[in-house]
């Protein structure tokens, strides 16, 4: 667990690294170094980029799965790990 | 008065008389159930047809299907006798068949003055039914039948001869015993006669048919009649009113369907807290954090984003073309300084791209660097001070190229680490000599249970000075045609060891002892006696090197600045001594790219060129003053080395200026370098320090890129060592082949 909260650290501390979000399999953010209303915006909006994103894959190929989604913006980038149980989601303008 | 015809009939049969409230003869129908007792009703005998099922043929069952020569007769209270009549009068030759399988069922009657002109019909399909119910049917029937009696006449003529069961005798179960079943016993099979179970005689006759012609005329008759009935008098219209028959009402019952109401509800993202601080919420995200697919998922995640940071300089290390950004915001100061780098393109430089460098080995000297075999974006770097008084724990971190702030793997030795190496045979197992002589071979797979898999400090034969350096090596034995790999160190005590496994620990064999070479000028005066020297006879070896092609030859560098050629199939002798420098030496290395040249560099500020069969060197570089403490080649361009010296990085391409570097890098200030790596694909460098930073750098410029170095260096050496055999010429011409 200890080593958990160090890379999480040290992912805040990257450069550029603007906020992270861990949000679990119903949608709800169980942990985040945003503030609240970016937080559940983002979650919100993002949970059903994810489930669209997923059902694409899966459409064209059931025995595919989404693993990594990373939507490049004009000002940051946006990094989303996608599991069964929960998000993990990274906003990061790398050119800081 | 057929019936009392019958009743006379049954007169003379009677034998037996019955009273009421006398014992009764017992009436069984079936053989499975044994018998059955029944006060005040008695069935004298009855017809119909009886089949009674025989489970299984242990039982021996005499269905007492006889001819009615003892008749019972009842009497009532009134001593009237109410002793049924018969329904079914018996031929005297009956055929009794024996039971075997017969069906029996049962349609017990209706009411009785239904019945009375049918009874005939209906008697005979006069069934049982299988199961318990007998007792009870058997009741009802012959209640049923005794009505019945009084009213009606015995059926005579019956077409068939059917089997009559009348009264049974209690059915005797015989004990099977072993002998019996031993036994063989005889089954007859025989066919029933024909049952007819439905007739519709047909209606159509084939015209080929005998009587044929005498239905034709019936028909044609019937025409006629039909024709004529309208005007005629001799037919009536009459209604009659059908017989309907009794309608039998007949329950089921089923098993009953149990349903079960559930019902869901859906919320809304809105309607929840944002941050669930319930329970729930809490244990979901340590039972999250924990698991190791998020552990997986952050170290993606990790490198996604360092590769974003870094992308420009990682793509410089993989000799991609370096992408503009579009949308990064250009700032004014970043235009200028791209002019500038344009300007200076030109001559040879190197572009510091990053530094492995975190926490843990902030403050520790590099020691010793190694690539990894198989992944050839994995670097091991040891950390260790080598020279100072205070010993600390040392530290081997795993380094790879996805992840440049922090290893991957990390793992903390007892002391000070001095050499590395990765096997090639399993890429996962990495080699570590320590400053107490103690080698520890890891297996690196996983960070969670990264332990050594076998040690040396167990051994009795373990070195006793700290490993400079390990080698794994490939030798092919004939017998078994394959590369079996060995590990060989060469330490401060002066022995140059290989090593295998031996139950579980490391063991080793000599190669080779370094002894204490005299200087043979001084011993060819002497009288051939050996004084025996006070120090030790064997002196440290500091550096080895394996030839590339054939791994059992190699170099071995010494405190006392020699330089011997040893064969790992000859432990007593050196093939061969080279003899230049006067200061130990600190590295030794083999060309990978022309096998007869080597370089050794040592801490008299010289580095030596060599051809194996030449027993002085063929060229010497010196530049600055200062020792030089580690030298490697590139192998990529073979006129090209790399030697780093106390304050500087040097880079020398022999293709353009055999007399100075090419390049030479600085040392950030207040820190030595220490250990250096070319990378086997790209044109970087990697450089470590002693603040524990490993920097990479980008080769620039260097001329030498064309393919044909091998040629170019050999024609240097064979220049050059032309030049020493003329060494009273002086060289004015000195040729510098162009690329």
């Amino acid at each position: 667990m200890a080593e958990v909260e160090e890379t999480l650290k040290r992912i805040q501390g990257q450069k550029g690294v603007q906020g992270i979000i861990i949000v679990n399999s119903e949608g709800i953010p169980i942990k985040t170094t945003l503030d609240n209303s970016s937080t559940v915006q983002y979650a919100g909006l993002i949970h059903q980029l994810v489930m669209k994103a997923r059902s694409t894959i899966r459409d064209m190929d059931p025995q595919n799965d989404l693993t990594f989604l990373r939507v490049r913006s004009k000002k940051n980038e946006i990094m989303i790990a996608p599991d069964k149980d929960y998000f993990l989601i990274v906003i990061q303008n790398p050119s800081d | 008065m057929s019936t009392s015809v019958a009743k006379l009939e049954k007169k003379k049969r009677r034998e037996l008389v019955l009273r009421p409230s006398s014992g009764a003869i017992n009436v069984s129908v079936s053989g499975l159930h044994g018998s059955t007792r029944r006060p005040n009703s008695v069935v004298a005998s009855y017809s119909g047809r009886y089949f009674s099922v025989i489970g299984g043929s242990k039982m021996l069952e005499k269905s007492a299907i006889q001819a009615p020569r003892q008749a019972v007769r009842v009497f009532d209270e009134g001593n009237n006798d109410v002793t049924p009549r018969p329904l079914y009068q018996v031929a005297p030759g009956a055929v009794q068949a024996k039971a075997s399988w017969f069906f029996v069922e049962e349609i017990p009657g209706g009411s009785a003055s239904d019945q009375t002109s049918t009874t005939g019909g209906l008697i005979m399909p006069f069934f049982r039914s299988v199961l318990g119910s007998s007792r009870i049917s058997t009741q009802s029937t012959i209640e049923s039948m005794n009505e019945e009696i009084e009213n009606t006449f015995s059926k005579q003529d019956m077409p068939i001869n059917l089997p009559d069961v009348q009264k049974k005798r209690e059915i005797v179960k015989e004990q099977v015993t072993e002998e019996m079943l031993k036994d063989i016993i005889d089954v007859y099979l025989s066919e029933t006669s024909t049952i007819s179970l439905l007739d519709i005689p047909n209606t159509f006759v084939s015209a080929d048919a005998d009587d044929a012609k005498a239905i034709i005329e019936r028909n044609s008759q019937y025409a006629e009649v039909c024709r004529n009935r309208m005007g005629s008098h001799k037919y009536v219209d009459h209604s009659v009113q059908t017989v309907n028959g009794a309608a039998k009402n007949k329950q089921v019952q089923s098993d009953s369907i149990t349903m079960v109401d559930a019902a869901t509800a859906a919320s809304s993202l809105k309607d929840m807290g944002v941050f669930g601080s319930s329970l729930n919420a809490e244990s979901d995200l340590q039972l999250i954090l924990s698991s190791e697919k998020f552990q997986h998922c952050f170290l993606v995640m990790e490198r996604s984003i360092l590769r974003n940071a870094f992308q420009p300089k990682l793509a410089a290390y993989r000799q991609l073309p370096v992408l503009e950004d579009p949308d990064s915001p250009v700032r004014p100061g970043t235009v200028e300084q791209r002019k500038e780098d344009i300007e200076n393109s030109r001559s040879p430089a190197l572009k510091c791209l990053w530094a492995f460098s975190c926490e843990l080995s902030r403050g520790r000297s590099v020691s010793s660097m190694a690539w990894n075999k198989k992944n050839l974006d994995l670097l091991a770097v040891g950390y260790g001070e080598l020279h100072s008084s205070n010993q600390k724990p040392g530290l081997v971190c795993c380094w790879s190229f996805k992840n440049l702030m922090w290893p991957e793997r990390v793992i903390h030795c007892d002391s000070a680490v001095t050499s590395l190496d990765f096997s090639s045979n399993n890429p996962s197992q990495l080699a570590v000599g320590m400053h107490d002589g103690t080698i520890a071979v890891y297996n690196v797979q996983s960070q969670i249970n990264i332990s050594h898999v076998i040690s040396s400090s167990k051994c009795p034969d373990k070195h006793l000075g700290p490993v400079w350096q390990l080698r794994w090596t490939q030798t092919e034995l004939s017998l078994i045609e394959e590369q079996v790999e060995s590990l060989s160190s060469v330490s401060a005590d002066g022995r140059i060891c290989k090593w295998f496994v031996f139950i579980s620990d490391l063991n080793c064999t000599e190669l080779m002892k370094l002894e204490r070479v005299h200087n043979k000028k001084k011993k060819a005066g002497g009288n051939g006696t050996e004084k025996k020297s006070v120090l030790s006879e064997l002196t440290p070896g500091l550096c080895f090197d394996f030839h590339p092609l054939d791994s059992g030859l190699y170099l071995v560098g010494t405190w006392e600045g020699l330089i011997h050629k040893c064969s790992c199939s000859n432990s007593q002798q050196f093939l061969q001594t080279y003899r230049k420098h006067f200061c130990p030496v600190n590295c030794i290395a083999w060309c990978p790219l022309s096998p007869e040249l080597f370089l050794s560099c040592s801490s008299d500020w010289t580095i030596q060129l060599w051809k194996q069969d030449h027993c002085s060197p063929v060229l010497g570089f010196s530049s600055t003053q200062g020792a030089v403490y580690d030298i490697k080649w590139c192998p990529k361009w073979a006129t090209v080395f790399g030697a780093i010296k106390e304050g500087q990085l040097e880079i020398w391409d022999l293709s353009a200026n055999i007399l100075d570097p090419v390049i030479v890098q600085p040392a950030a200030p207040g820190v030595t370098m220490k250990s250096l790596l070319f990378h086997t694909q790209s044109d970087c460098i990697l450089v470590g320090d002693s603040a524990g930073h490993v920097t990479v750098y980008q080769l620039k410029n260097l001329r030498a890129r064309e393919s044909n170095q091998v040629n170019i260096l050999e024609g240097l050496i064979s220049s050059a060592a032309s030049r020493q055999f003329c060494k009273t010429q002086p060289d004015k011409n000195r040729s510098i082949p162009t690329a």
